[in-house]
């Protein structure tokens, strides 16, 4: 995302290469179960946006594709959010776990535009 | 010093007084110790003591000092940090006593 550059740079900590250590290190285990908690909503075809109305920010100026299908819809952008969310995350388990092995729809940020 | 398992982790040989000279890089350091220390146990205090800017010796410089609620965290911390490289260093973890500790004397 934007917010990258201001991203503090890797800890100076060596990773343990101990298995074990890092499956008890309470923030890998956070996002990991974060990561299948987006993966999940993804895919489960519910609702993604479920606040109610009163929390909604305003809706943006409508933005249609080339067959006028409406593509800035409240659900694309929850979509999107999830999506953006998903990818940070990823990102920051392989910070902190090099051996990390992504899904294979993981891109990284600095290739993808 | 650190036979005696206390609430107070000591890590010697981990950070060089050039390093914490530097605001930033002083202020990276020491976040980078609250984390990875947060994730033995309950970090009550962090105390990395500075160099003086006028050169004079500071008793502690190069070391770190992480305090717990109780010594279950601190013996996790001990065990989890012992060994490892911190910058390139090796960590050396050793029990650190708490009433020196408490009376801000970091010379051991």
């Amino acid at each position: 995302g934007d917010s990258s550059s201001r991203r503090r740079r890797r800890s100076r900590w060596e990773q343990s290469n101990d298995e074990s250590g890092a499956e008890m290190d309470p923030e890998v285990h956070n996002l990991n179960s974060r990561l299948l908690e987006i993966s999940r909503l993804l895919q489960s075809g519910l609702p993604l946006d479920d606040r109610p109305e009163s929390a909604r920010s305003p809706s943006p100026e409508p933005i249609y594709d080339n067959l006028g299908i409406r593509i800035n819809t409240r659900e694309y952008r929850a979509r999107e959010r999830l999506n953006r969310e998903r990818q940070e995350i990823i990102s920051q388990l392989i910070r902190r776990n090099p051996a990390f092995k992504p899904p294979a729809d993981y891109r990284p940020p600095k290739l993808h535009k | 010093g650190g036979a005696l398992p206390t609430k107070v982790v000591c890590l010697t040989q981990v950070v060089s007084a050039d390093e914490l000279r530097d605001d930033e890089e002083y202020e990276d350091i020491f976040e980078d110790m609250r984390e990875e220390g947060r994730k033995y146990g309950n970090l009550v205090k962090a105390v990395i003591p500075r160099p003086d800017p006028s050169g004079a010796a500071v008793p502690g410089v190069g070391k770190v000092f992480l305090e717990y609620a109780d010594i279950d965290g601190s013996t996790k911390a001990k065990v989890g940090m012992h060994g490892r490289k911190f910058g390139g260093n090796q960590v050396v973890a050793v029990f650190y006593p708490e009433n020196k500790f408490a009376d801000g004397d970091y010379d051991d």
